[in-house]
């Protein structure tokens, strides 16, 4: 079959690869229909995250049609069409039990890697790193699904591929990111990055009833995007020595916003200069992976007692982390990879419902074999990208 | 030094599994280190726990150093996890990168994350 696999840093290739099989008998093969490039695929592609190895297949944002099932997959049959959750979860460990789906504890197979790195291991992730498991991705013709008898979410209507796909990850990514700020109603929430996460967390503010949603970003094609299609109530566009800090208290009555969702992670493009230098030469030579504007700025900015959301990906450690105000301001923070199984079923409700289309976001659609120039489109921000679709 | 694992089941199936081939954690129970089952705190299951002695020095670390091999933590860690994940899984979860699940001869020699060719799937034992 033909996929996407690294080849090096800033360097991804269409090659021939084996088919996929089944392995265990909780597997499942499926053929995809479509899939897409997601802004944490970026930090792969630009060499940040530790353990990619050349000839991996990347991609975590996939759905198709079952082609075959272990004989221990009782609930999908071939034909099925299903949305894959990003993170595999066995379903059966204490962690999956209580809805912590990214964090199982068993589908990570490479738990001495992780271990290592984080201290605990947490849940395999398709086409992310040996450190989430090894598993190819699914920017290919066909990926093996294991334990698809808990994770793959059935589609049963009319809706179309776009309209389901971001099931997978960004939309359940966003609104997790939102649920975390505790929106009662007539909150006033900050979403720093309007790339696609940023999107669906500020439409989720929305649903859950936030009265303010300020979008920051330094695209004023995305900013309109948060306008226009996901609820945006204000925006913020950085320029180079602009503060996010007063802006944002000039927004909120000088109180700061009741909670910041960090949609950004690892590779915050904005800064104020010397910080920013700092950063950039630490990051270059390896010895800081994290570059960490974003969520400096969240912390300096979020009203006492409110909550930080991190929902953008960082993958080892952060110089300058504002452990002062965040201790003295008594912040609360919330973070982690998506539990995309725990909102699955709640989120694919409200797009049949017509209470959202997440197909906004989809600026670009192209075939597999041209995936190595639309790394670089959405890499570089060119031609106004915000989601590239894939079709093998 | 004492490696530890918790398993969502009760102490008695645990245990039962424990000493039932096809589950039998070989490496462990071959090198007659002591083995504990506790139960775990409100809602988690079994907390087990292998002794593997001062892998440092000592007598008792010099004894385990040679039960154990070179690489005792690791490989009892294996065990563990294996353990743990065919009991609440049913299965020994395999990736592209690890075919044959978690091992700790795995660490540095990762396959690429494609699929297996033939060749590979028979020597990862797969069917």
């Amino acid at each position: 079959m033909r996929a996407t696999v690294w080849s090096g840093r800033n360097t991804v290739q269409v090659e021939n690869v084996p088919d996929p099989k089944i392995l265990n008998d909780r597997d499942a093969i499926v053929r995809i229909t479509s899939t897409a490039i997601c802004g944490s695929d970026l930090h792969l592609y630009d060499g940040y995250v530790p353990t990619v190895k050349k000839g991996d297949i990347l991609g975590h944002e996939f759905m198709g049609e079952v082609v075959e099932t272990g004989r221990g997959v009782s609930n999908l049959k071939a034909g099925d069409r299903v949305v894959v959750p990003f993170p595999i979860a066995c379903g059966n460990c204490w962690s999956c039990e209580h809805e912590l789906y990214a964090l199982c504890e068993n589908s990570n197979p490479n738990a001495h890697l992780a271990e290592k790195m984080f201290g605990h291991a947490t849940a395999g992730i398709f086409g992310y790193s040996h450190l989430t498991g090894g598993y190819a991705g699914g920017q290919s013709e066909y990926a093996r699904v294991p334990f698809a008898d808990v994770g793959p979410i059935k589609i049963e209507d009319d809706l179309t591929d776009e309209q389901v796909l971001f099931l997978s990850d960004i939309f359940p990514t966003g609104f997790m990111g939102a649920e975390f700020c505790e929106i009662s109603g007539g909150e006033s929430i900050a979403v720093f990055g309007a790339g696609p996460v940023g999107q669906f967390a500020i439409a989720s503010a929305v649903l859950l009833g936030a009265e303010q949603v300020i979008a920051i970003d330094q695209y004023d094609y995305r900013l309109q995007m948060a306008v226009n299609q996901a609820g945006a109530t204000d925006v913020i566009n950085f320029g180079e020595d602009a503060s996010i800090v007063e802006q944002l208290k000039e927004l909120t009555g000088g109180r700061g916003p009741d909670a910041v969702i960090d949609a950004v992670g690892m590779e915050a493009t904005h800064g104020h200069g010397l910080l920013h230098t700092y950063d950039r030469v630490k990051q270059a030579t390896r010895s800081e992976s994290d570059r960490g504007h974003a969520l400096r700025d969240a912390i300096l900015a979020c009203r006492p007692g409110g909550i930080v959301s991190v929902i953008g990906v960082y993958g080892g450690l952060m110089d300058k982390f504002p452990t002062g105000a965040f201790m003295n301001k008594g912040l609360t923070m919330k973070t982690g990879q998506c539990h995309v199984h725990r909102y699955a079923k709640r989120l694919y409700e409200h797009i049949r419902n017509g209470d959202i289309d997440p197909s906004f976001v989809v600026t670009h659609r192209v075939g597999l074999d041209v995936a190595p120039d639309a790394y670089e489109t959405f890499k570089h921000k060119q031609d106004e990208c915000v989601k590239v679709v894939l079709k093998p | 030094m004492k490696a530890a694992i918790t398993v969502h089941k009760p102490r008695d199936e645990v245990r039962r599994l424990w000493s039932t081939s096809g589950y039998r954690p070989d490496y462990i129970e071959d090198s007659d280190a002591s083995v504990e089952f506790k139960d775990a705190p409100g809602d988690r299951g079994t907390e087990i726990y292998v002794d593997i002695g001062d892998p440092t020095g000592g007598r008792l670390g010099a004894v385990v150093r040679g039960l154990f091999g070179g690489a005792a933590l690791p490989k009892v860690k294996d065990d563990l996890r294996r353990f743990k994940q065919h009991v609440e899984t049913g299965e020994i979860p395999r990736s592209d990168g690890s075919p044959e699940g978690e091992r700790a001869e795995r660490k540095l020699k990762q396959r690429p994350a494609q699929p297996l060719e033939q060749s590979e799937l028979e020597k990862a034992a797969v069917r």
